[in-house]
């Protein structure tokens, strides 16, 4: 066989060479400077993104987390303040009433010590008008019996018959 | 669907097992005095094979004898009568018989090259396209050619490119590497088309590929970098007598390495493939055309099996290539924020003195 171009195998060919080197050295050029440039900043924009929001993600988890835990808590400590509330106003209520029942028994004490009081002056105005009533009878008896001095038996008589007389009109 | 593909692959498979048994059976009537040209299969040609067989010879302009020369192809080059064929090959000036110069001829390997980089620039134009309209930045990518894109650019970014270079730099060299691994990746893909070539299988591409990345190493080397390269910190100034040539030594068998190894691989994966097809024409020449043919067959299915392993290789070749460059590259950029001196020496006195 015969081939026209120069050089064996083993053997660099100069000419084919210089077109290898400069047209490999100006597509290089071109994708340096135009075509790999854009892909390199969108790839890296993209991951950049992801691993951000990634980030953003895990943050607000844990914010939300935190914000769960609070929440808990206020509602543990909301339920304490309630049952606080509850047995306070109980004990309230207890007091209220037991205010009132007292305030009652005192009441109804001091009323019957009115009662108690006026029934007293009663009494006493009673035995006063009684003794009145009782000294003028006698002053009245007194009287018949100066009147019917003379006859001893018959005063006596008079008198005992005036106490009968008494007794029956009590 | 999938009745489709399966069609086209057993067409395909169809094709691969009788072409080259039918071609074998007419190895006879050919000319040529080998039965199967495996040289011609990997070398650079002065035209471009199309499916089918077609040849589209590609313009020749070469520099020679103080003068440059156009021509549409070879053979007009012929004809013009100022060049005639060479003894050992090319072509030579009719009047002294000396070789071309400097060959600026567009070559095979060149087209394979150029369509490579064309694909990338393209593919990677669609995808910034895409990416700029905000999907993909301001979503996630849709679509399977965006996401199949956006795999590999985000493995090289982040498994090649983070990995090895300093996180503060490391972005500056991701077009490199990206561009390299996609190219190399094409170029040897084309590779496994029966009737294309693998440019990779070409010293002089894998050589100018491993010198750029040599270019962008030590243009990008820091003051640390030069520094281990000529005075090696650490170690007895006597040392440095033999420390300091190996080390410029080292900075040149890192490319040549990448160079030889990508080249190997892809050359060696094309002549086995030749090769063992080519065993049907010695069989047919050897034995007679029954058992050629008849042992075609398992040939052929070797031939399948290689076929894997190639794609497999194909992508490996470019993932290594542009691993070891991003190596290359993380080792001439780093910056040691070290005060003492750093090296394994001073690395084990520290050690020791934790230990205390």
């Amino acid at each position: 066989m015969h081939y026209f171009l120069n050089g064996s195998l083993l053997s660099f060919d100069t000419g084919f060479g210089f077109w290898v080197f400069i047209t490999t050295i100006v597509f290089l050029w071109a994708m340096n400077k135009w075509l790999v440039p854009p892909i390199m900043s969108a790839l890296k924009e993209r991951e950049d993104r992801i691993r951000e929001s990634l980030e953003t993600a895990e943050k607000a988890l844990a914010e939300a987390e935190k914000i769960s835990r609070s929440n808990e808590k206020a509602l543990k400590e909301a339920e304490i303040t309630a049952q606080k509330i509850r047995k306070e106003a109980l004990e309230d209520a207890e007091k209220v009433r037991n205010e009132r029942i007292e305030k009652a028994t005192q009441d109804a004490e001091k009323l019957l010590e009115n009662a108690r009081l006026k029934i007293e002056q009663e009494k006493k105005s009673a035995l006063n008008e009684l003794r009145n009533q009782v000294a003028e009878l006698a002053v009245q008896s007194a009287t018949i019996i100066i009147k019917s001095e003379l006859d001893k038996e018959k005063s006596r008589h008079l008198v005992d018959s005036f106490i009968k007389d008494l007794s029956k009109k009590n | 669907m999938i009745y489709v593909v399966r069609r086209a692959l057993a067409t395909l498979f169809f094709l691969i097992v009788f072409g080259p048994v039918l071609l074998a059976t007419n190895a006879d009537t050919e000319q040529n005095s080998a039965p199967i040209d495996v040289m011609g299969k990997v070398i650079n040609h002065d035209y471009f094979e199309l499916f089918g067989g077609g040849k589209v010879y590609l313009p020749r302009m070469f520099y020679s004898g103080g003068e440059w020369y156009f021509f549409r192809n070879t053979y007009s080059a012929i004809e013009s009568g100022e060049f005639v064929r060479g003894e050992e090959g090319g072509i030579v000036r009719a009047d002294t018989g000396e070789p071309i110069a400097f060959d600026l001829s567009i070559t095979s390997h060149l087209m394979y090259l150029w369509f490579s980089l064309i694909l990338t620039f393209f593919i990677t134009y669609l995808a910034g396209r895409k990416y700029r309209q905000g999907i993909g930045r301001d979503s996630e990518p849709k679509g399977a050619l965006l996401n199949i894109f956006e795999t590999l650019f985000v493995f090289i970014r982040d498994q090649i490119a983070k990995e090895f270079i300093p996180k503060e730099k490391y972005e500056r060299f991701v077009p490199y590497l990206f561009t390299i691994f996609m190219c190399i990746a094409f170029m040897n893909l084309f590779g496994l088309l029966p009737w294309a070539a693998a440019a990779t299988a070409n010293l002089t591409v894998t050589a100018t590929l491993a010198i750029i990345t040599f270019f962008v190493t030590q243009l990008n080397g820091t003051k640390d970098h030069w520094k281990h390269v000529f005075v090696f910190p650490g170690v007895p100034k006597w040392a440095l007598i033999i420390l300091t040539p190996v080390e410029i030594l080292g900075l040149f068998t890192k490319p040549f390495a990448l160079a030889i190894r990508l080249f190997a691989n892809m050359l060696s994966g094309k002549i086995m493939i030749v090769c063992i097809l080519g065993l049907i024409f010695v069989f047919t020449e050897l034995f007679g055309a029954v058992i050629g043919v008849t042992s075609g067959v398992f040939w052929v299915l070797l031939t399948v099996a290689l076929y894997f392993l190639k794609a497999l290789v194909a992508l490996i070749q470019a993932y290594v290539f542009t691993l070891l460059s991003s190596v290359f590259i993380g080792m001439a950029v780093e910056e040691h924020h070290h005060d003492h001196e750093d090296s394994s020496v001073a690395n084990a006195k520290d050690v020791a003195l934790q230990n205390h």
